[in-house]
C-alpha cells in the first residue's frame, strides 16, 4: 500500500538530514506506531508522505504512484487519498462542525460545489457528516461552533474530516499529546478501530510507549532522521522504547 | 445606456494629461503652496497643542474641559473647517492655513496630552516633590519621558496634514486643490488629469517621506523654514480683524427657516446613504482584490500588479474621485458612493490582504492536505479565518466614511456638504454655522455609535 524507500530529506538551513536513508512498508489494515524523541523526524516523515516536503532522493509512494514528483491535480488526487489528523489545532474555527468534517470532501469537489455546500449543504451531504460524526461519537454537535468544542471533541472532528476525505492512508501526527490519558486511550482505540475496520493504513506518531504497544500491530522508532528499529509489537523489547517518552 | 456612453465620452476627455511646459512650470507654484500650507499649519499645530496638551498633562485646574474641547473640535471634518476659514480670512493659502492650523492643534493636543496623562507617574511625583512649578514639570518631565512617542506621532501627523493640504484646497483654501477644483468646473480635463497625477506622486512622496521621518524624527524640523516662509508670504487676503469680527458675527445664532429645517433630515439621510453605500462598493471590491493581493493564494506576480491598483486608489483622495465622479457619472449622491467606494476599496484591499495573509497556517495547511483546489482552500480557510479583522477595519472604515461623506457633498455629491457649501456661496452664513452643527453631530454620533459596537463585540483591542 504504502512504501517508503531509502528516502533522505534535508532541510536548507540545517547540516544533518532531518530523515536519512529512510525504508518502511506499511499494508492496508496495518496499525503503526511512529516513536522517537522530538526532533527525531516523526513530523518530516509525515510530511514527506503528504508530499509537503521537498525530498532529496529516495521516495513515496503510494500504491505504485510517486508522491514526490507529483504536481498540481497530480498531487491533489494522491493527497485525497492520504487523511492527515493533527494535534486539534488545523480546524477552522469560524466556520460549524459540519463544515470543517465535510472540508474532508473539498479533494473531490469542483470548487463551485464547495461554494454551493457553503451556502447550502444537500440533505446527502449533511447525513454523511453525520454518519462520520457519529463514527466518532458526537453526533450532536452537527451544527455546533467549532470554536465551542473542547479538545477532546476537536480531535473527533478532525477525525470525522479525515473518515469524510475517504483515504486509503491515514497520517496522525501526535494525536494525543494534549489529550489526558483517558481521552488519549479513547482516540487511539477509535483509530485504530477505523484503521481495521475500512483497511486502512494507519501511521501514528505517538511519545507514550506503553499506549504504543497496546494499540498498534507494529513500532518504528526514529532517532536523528534515522530508523533505528522496526519490529512487530511481540518481538519490542520495552528498554527499547525508554527513550520515546 | 446613453448615460453610460456620455460617461465614457467625457472619461475620453480626461485624456491625454496636459504636460505642455508652460502648465508645468505654472503649477509648480500650487505645488509649493500646498507643501507650505502644511508645513505652516503644522508648525501653529505643534506652537499650540504641545502646550495645550502639557497644560492637560500636569493635570491642571480644568484639564477636562481642555481635553473635552479639543476632542469637539476633532470631530470637525477638515473640509468643513476650511469653509469656516475661507469666509473668516478670505480664499487663498491663509485660509488653508487657518483650517489645518487648528483641525491639527485639536489633534495635535489631544493625542499628545493622552501620551502625557499615560507617561509614568513616579517621575513626573518627585519632581513635583522639589516644589517645581507646572512649566517646570512639562519640561524636565513629561516632554523627556514621552519624546519618542512624541516624535512618531508628530511626523504621522505631518504626513496627514500634507493630504489634507490638498483637500481643503478644493473649497478655496488654495494649492493644488483649488487648481484642481478649478479646472475640472472650467471643462479643463485634461489639465484635471495632469493634477490627479501630480496629486497622487505628492502623496506617494508624503508617504515616503513619513516613513523617513518616523525613523529620523529630525526632519521634522524643515517645518520652521517651510512653514514660515508659507506663513509670511501668504498673509490672510481680507485679514482685516474687524471684517473677520464681523463676519464671525454673523454667524452666529445659527439658524435654519422652516423649509430648510424640514429638508434636514432628508439632507442627513442622504449623507448617510453616501457613508454606507461607498463602505459597501468598498466592500465588494476590497474583498476580490485583496484575496489577490494576498502572497499566500495568488503568485507573486499578481500580487504585486493588483497592489500597484489598491496604492493609486488609495492615493487619489475621496474628494478627488468625487471630482472625476460628479463629471462622469452626474452631480449626486451615486457620486459620493462611488468616490467614497473607490478610496476606501483601496485602502480595505490593503488590510484585509494583510489579514488574509496573517491567518492562522495550520488550519490552512490541514486544507491543503485534504487535496481541495485553491479556491476551495479560500472559502472554507482563508476568509473565515480573517473574518475579525475584516469586520473590525469595515466598521472604522464605515465610521470614517460618516465623515468623508459630509465632505465630499461640497464638491457636488449631495448631502448635507452640498447643503454647507451653497449656504456659504450664498453668504447665508446663519444657516451655514447651523448646517456645520448639524455635520458635527452627525460625525459625533457616528464616533460614539461605532465605539459601542466595538466594545459589545469585545473588538477594542484590534487597531487599524
Amino acid at each position: 500500500m504504502l512504501s517508503i524507500v531509502d528516502l533522505t530529506v534535508r532541510y536548507p538551513t540545517q547540516t544533518a538530514p532531518a530523515l536519512e536513508s529512510v525504508c518502511l512498508r506499511v499494508e492496508g489494515g496495518e496499525r503503526v506506531a511512529v516513536v522517537g524523541p522530538s526532533g527525531g523526524g516523526k513530523t518530516t516523515l509525515f510530511r514527506a508522505v503528504n508530499g509537503s516536503v521537498t525530498v532529496q532522493s529516495g521516495y513515496v509512494a503510494l500504491e505504485g504512484e510517486q508522491v514526490g514528483r507529483a504536481r498540481g491535480a497530480q498531487l491533489r488526487a494522491l493527497r485525497r487519498r492520504i487523511a492527515v489528523i493533527a494535534q486539534m489545532h488545523d480546524l477552522v474555527d469560524r466556520l460549524t462542525v459540519y463544515q470543517n468534517v465535510m472540508a474532508g470532501a473539498l479533494g473531490r469537489w469542483s470548487s463551485l460545489h464547495a461554494l454551493r455546500f457553503l451556502v447550502s449543504p444537500s440533505k446527502a451531504e449533511l447525513g454523511e457528516a453525520r454518519s462520520a460524526l457519529e463514527r466518532v461519537g458526537i453526533p450532536e454537535k452537527l451544527r455546533s461552533r467549532t470554536s465551542d468544542l473542547s479538545g477532546g471533541q476537536r480531535q473527533r472532528v478532525a477525525i470525522a474530516r479525515a473518515l469524510v476525505q475517504r483515504p486509503s492512508v491515514l497520517l496522525a501526527d501526535e494525536p494525543v499529546a494534549s489529550l489526558d490519558p483517558v481521552r488519549s486511550e479513547q482516540i487511539l482505540a477509535l483509530l485504530c478501530g477505523l484503521a481495521r475496520e475500512r483497511g486502512l493504513a494507519l501511521l501514528c506518531s505517538l511519545h507514550q510507549p506503553d499506549l504504543a504497544v497496546r494499540y498498534f500491530d507494529r513500532v518504528v522508532g526514529l532517532r536523528h532522521g534515522r530508523v533505528v528499529f522496526d519490529r512487530p509489537v511481540a518481538q519490542v523489547a520495552p528498554e527499547q522504547l525508554v527513550f520515546a517518552s | 445606456m446613453h448615460a453610460l456612453t456620455l460617461a465614457w465620452h467625457t472619461f475620453l476627455a480626461f485624456f491625454p494629461p496636459d504636460l505642455s511646459p508652460s502648465y508645468l512650470r505654472y503649477v509648480w507654484l500650487p505645488v509649493l503652496q500646498t507643501i507650505g500650507m502644511a508645513s505652516a499649519g503644522m508648525l501653529v499645530a505643534l506652537c499650540l497643542g504641545i502646550p495645550l496638551a502639557a497644560y492637560v498633562g500636569t493635570r491642571a485646574p480644568g484639564w477636562q474641559s481642555v481635553v473635552g474641547v479639543l476632542s469637539a473640535l476633532r470631530a470637525i471634518p477638515d473640509l468643513t473647517l476650511a469653509i469656516l476659514a475661507v469666509v473668516i480670512v478670505g480664499l487663498g493659502p491663509a485660509a488653508g492655513i487657518t483650517a489645518l492650523a487648528v483641525f491639527y492643534t485639536a489633534m495635535v493636543g489631544k493625542v499628545f496630552a493622552e501620551l502625557f496623562l499615560a507617561a509614568p507617574q513616579a517621575p513626573l511625583e518627585s519632581l513635583r516633590s522639589t516644589g517645581a512649578p507646572r512649566l517646570a514639570v512639562a519640561i524636565f518631565g513629561l516632554i523627556p519621558l514621552t519624546l519618542a512617542d512624541l516624535l512618531t506621532f508628530g511626523s504621522y501627523a505631518f504626513e496627514c496634514a500634507m493630504r489634507a493640504s490638498v483637500i481643503v484646497g478644493a473649497v478655496g483654501a488654495g494649492g493644488i486643490g483649488t487648481e484642481l477644483v478649478g479646472a475640472v468646473s472650467g471643462l479643463d480635463y485634461p489639465r484635471a488629469t495632469t493634477l490627479i497625477v501630480i496629486l497622487a506622486l505628492l502623496v506617494t512622496f508624503v508617504d515616503t517621506l513619513g516613513w523617513f521621518m518616523r525613523k529620523n524624527p529630525r526632519l521634522a524640523l524643515v517645518l520652521f523654514p517651510a512653514g514660515l516662509a508659507t506663513m509670511l508670504l501668504n498673509p490672510p487676503q481680507v485679514f482685516v480683524l474687524r471684517h473677520a469680527l464681523v463676519t464671525f458675527a454673523a454667524m452666529f445664532p445659527p439658524l435654519l427657516d422652516a423649509r430648510a429645517l424640514a429638508a434636514l433630515p432628508v439632507l442627513l439621510w442622504q449623507t448617510l446613504e453616501i457613508a454606507v453605500g461607498g463602505t459597501i462598493l468598498a466592500l465588494l471590491l476590497a474583498i476580490p482584490l485583496a484575496l489577490c493581493a494576498a502572497r499566500n493564494v495568488v503568485h507573486a506576480v499578481v500580487v504585486a500588479a493588483v497592489r500597484r491598483v489598491l496604492d493609486i486608489s488609495r492615493a487619489v483622495p475621496e474628494i478627488v474621485w468625487g471630482l472625476i465622479f460628479v463629471v462622469t457619472a452626474g452631480i449626486g449622491p451615486l457620486a459620493g458612493a462611488l468616490a467614497l467606494g473607490i478610496h476606501s476599496a483601496g485602502v480595505l484591499g490593503k488590510l484585509f490582504a494583510e489579514a488574509f495573509e496573517n491567518v492562522a497556517a495550520a488550519p490552512v495547511r490541514a486544507l491543503e492536505a485534504t487535496g481541495a483546489k485553491r479556491l476551495a482552500i479560500v472559502a472554507f480557510g482563508i476568509v473565515p479565518l480573517a473574518i475579525g479583522p475584516l469586520a473590525v477595519h469595515t466598521m472604522f472604515r464605515l465610521e470614517w466614511n460618516v465623515r468623508a461623506a459630509t465632505v465630499v457633498g461640497m464638491i457636488g455629491a449631495g448631502g448635507i456638504g452640498e447643503a454647507l457649501y451653497n449656504a456659504q456661496q450664498h453668504m447665508h452664513y446663519q444657516s451655514m454655522t447651523a448646517y456645520v452643527v448639524a455635520t458635527w453631530l452627525l460625525v459625533v454620533l457616528a464616533d460614539v455609535a461605532g465605539e459601542r459596537v466595538r466594545r459589545r463585540l469585545g473588538w477594542n483591542n484590534e487597531t487599524t
